[in-house]
């Protein structure tokens, strides 16, 4: 085969392979978002399996009037800003001083970090969930609030500690020269710089939160302080009706961290790479 | 590197107590000190201790509402010669050897799509990404729902469309497929991980490289066992070793999908822990099925944040 033969098969074959891979990866959520605007006389009928026919709202309508979802929704949202708010501030001044900053325990301390980072939740939820209640925090929205910092923000660290090192260190020096303190010069120059991986940092924190489990399942029993994947998951009864508003409440659910990705894609694909790899 | 060694002149001039402490603790250490308090006090109030204290109870008889009571090893003995935990031993491997390795295929494909020269290139990378984004729970819900016995779609297309089946199969309700369906909603969840990551990679190996192997006569097979694996090797040791940790301690989607059924046929650990926790409310047992691994986990975590630091520099 020459040459031009060779590349135009490449080319088919990455088509032919991204067409699958994209196939399988939109098939659940078109699945789901079709399943949430069908009537539950035709999920029991298999007729026009594929598309809605015709157009119900009645899974939304039960959703918001006869389950908890709404107040769900509101808890997710406090938690998600909360931690989010909480993991940005604390893990923004600990990566600019564990990058740039000289200090006795440095290289110690950027260690430990990575390493709380890499350890999972499931060794830990049992002796956090007993720290939580002796916080008098357990069964409450601010122990989530608490708890979910303790995987966000050594992963906000960690990313933003690259996004630090990266910005040249001669900018602050020579900020510092012309009579900046060393905060000034954090606070004027490197923290604008680094907008973007802060931006990336926060987005990764919220959906991090938005779409933690384990901790919510263990640390809430109050139905009404449920946060939505723990209360989503309440909803599965195995019969018919119940897939309908399940999915409308899984399609809800996905929307905020969906559109937050569509809208900032750039930054985020920038600090997923940056975050836990770096070539 | 703990302390620098750039001010040090300046420092070791005769001078006040000041010079002394900076000196010793390093130059910016009061900035420094105030910038990492806050997450000292989060790692320590929130992992080690807790870490600390999860050893702890692994020692010890403990019950929901009762004082623990200190056993020794007996957690750990008892678990090592009992049928469940072993087999969740077992199956925690399936699951995330399994996943891992199909994860590292599938990733390599998505990479190699991406760096190729198709259309929308960048408007691709975002739809590929979007299982890595979606939240988890409602990913596997909406597997638990796919792979539904009497209502689900793929049976619906495996029978009645494309009459691959004569009948339906209980995906999640047949041990024989209970565990490659939870271990394919992994997959289909992490690879993106693989695949952006890999992509990034590639992107930092020369173009001058490839080009010499094609002034060489290399095919394009050989271009990419020569040339791109190599210049991967880092990053792919780095996310099979994070993918790894990830998968064994993968939490939601085994519990929404079966909760380790059926008859324990897809019993993990993490789901195990929890259900000693809180279904039988033995706690102290229940940490040692999660501790039981930690000495692995433990090597692995040190090898990769190695690695992680290496890569940094």
């Amino acid at each position: 085969m020459d040459k031009r033969g060779v590349a135009r098969l490449q080319l088919g074959l990455s088509y032919a392979f991204l067409v699958i891979l994209a196939v399988l990866v939109l098939f659940p959520f078109y699945w789901m978002t079709v399943t949430s605007f069908k009537s539950e006389t035709q999920m029991r009928s298999l007729v026009s399996m594929f598309w809605p026919s015709p157009f119900a709202s009645e899974n939304y309508e039960h959703l918001v009037r006869k389950t908890d979802f709404v107040g769900w929704y509101g808890n997710s949202v406090f938690v998600s800003v909360s931690s989010t708010l909480l993991a940005i501030s604390i893990g923004t001044v600990g990566a600019y001083a564990l990058a740039r900053l000289k200090f006795l325990g440095r290289g110690f301390l950027a260690s430990a970090t990575l390493i709380t980072y890499l350890v999972p939740p499931s060794i830990l939820f049992i002796p956090l969930y007993a720290q939580i209640r002796n916080l008098g925090l357990a069964d409450s929205l601010t122990g989530l609030i608490v708890a979910y910092p303790s995987f966000t923000v050594p992963f906000v660290t960690w990313l933003l500690m690259g996004y630090f090192e990266s910005i040249p260190e001669e900018l602050e020096e020579a900020a510092m020269i012309d009579g900046a303190t060393r905060f000034g010069a954090f606070w004027r120059v490197v923290l604008p710089l680094s907008a973007p991986g802060v931006l990336a940092a926060a987005l990764y924190a919220f959906t991090q939160a938005w779409n933690e489990f384990l901790y919510a399942l263990v640390f809430i029993t109050n139905v009404k302080l449920r946060t939505l994947p723990v209360g989503l998951s309440t909803f599965i009864t195995g019969d018919v009706y119940g897939w309908g508003y399940l999915m409308a409440g899984a399609v809800l659910t996905t929307l905020p961290v969906i559109a937050a990705y569509i809208y900032l894609q750039k930054y985020m694909v920038e600090g997923l790479t940056a975050g836990s790899v770096k070539g | 590197m703990a302390i620098s060694t750039a001010r040090l002149p300046a420092a070791l001039e005769p001078g006040t107590q000041r010079d002394a402490l900076r000196r010793w603790l390093g130059p910016d250490y009061r900035m420094g000190f105030l910038f990492v308090a806050p997450i000292v006090v989060l790692t320590l109030a929130l992992v080690a201790y807790p870490f600390c204290y999860a050893i702890y109870l692994s020692l010890t008889r403990k019950y929901v509402g009762m004082p623990p009571v200190y056993v020794g090893l007996e957690n750990y003995v008892k678990l090592t010669y009992d049928g469940f935990f072993q087999r969740a031993v077992f199956n925690s491997f399936i699951f995330t050897f399994g996943s891992v390795g199909f994860k590292l295929v599938l990733g390599m494909v998505m990479a190699l799509v991406l760096t190729s020269k198709i259309r929308f290139r960048s408007f691709w990378t975002g739809v590929l990404l979007i299982p890595w984004v979606a939240p988890t729970v409602v990913s596997a819900l909406n597997f638990l729902w796919i792979f539904d016995f009497s209502l689900g779609v793929l049976n619906y297309l495996l029978v009645r469309v494309t009459g691959i089946l004569s009948q339906g199969v209980g995906w999640l309700s047949e041990p024989n497929t209970a565990m490659a369906s939870v271990i394919s909603v992994n997959i289909w969840r992490g690879f993106p991980f693989f695949g952006i990551s890999f992509l990034a990679g590639m992107k930092a190996i020369p173009g001058e490289l490839y080009e010499a192997a094609s002034v060489d006569g290399a095919t394009v097979l050989q271009r990419f066992v020569h040339v791109t694996l190599p210049g991967l090797k880092n990053i792919m040791i780095i996310v099979v070793l994070l993918s790894t940790i990830w998968t064994f301690n993968d939490f939601g989607i085994v519990y929404i999908l079966t909760k380790g059924g059926p008859g324990g046929a897809t019993q993990v650990l993490p789901v195990l822990t929890y259900e000693i926790a809180f279904g039988a409310q033995r706690l102290g047992e229940a940490i040692a099925v999660a501790l039981y691994m930690l000495p692995a986990i433990a090597i692995v975590i040190v090898v990769l944040s190695k690695y992680m630091r290496r890569g940094r520099r």
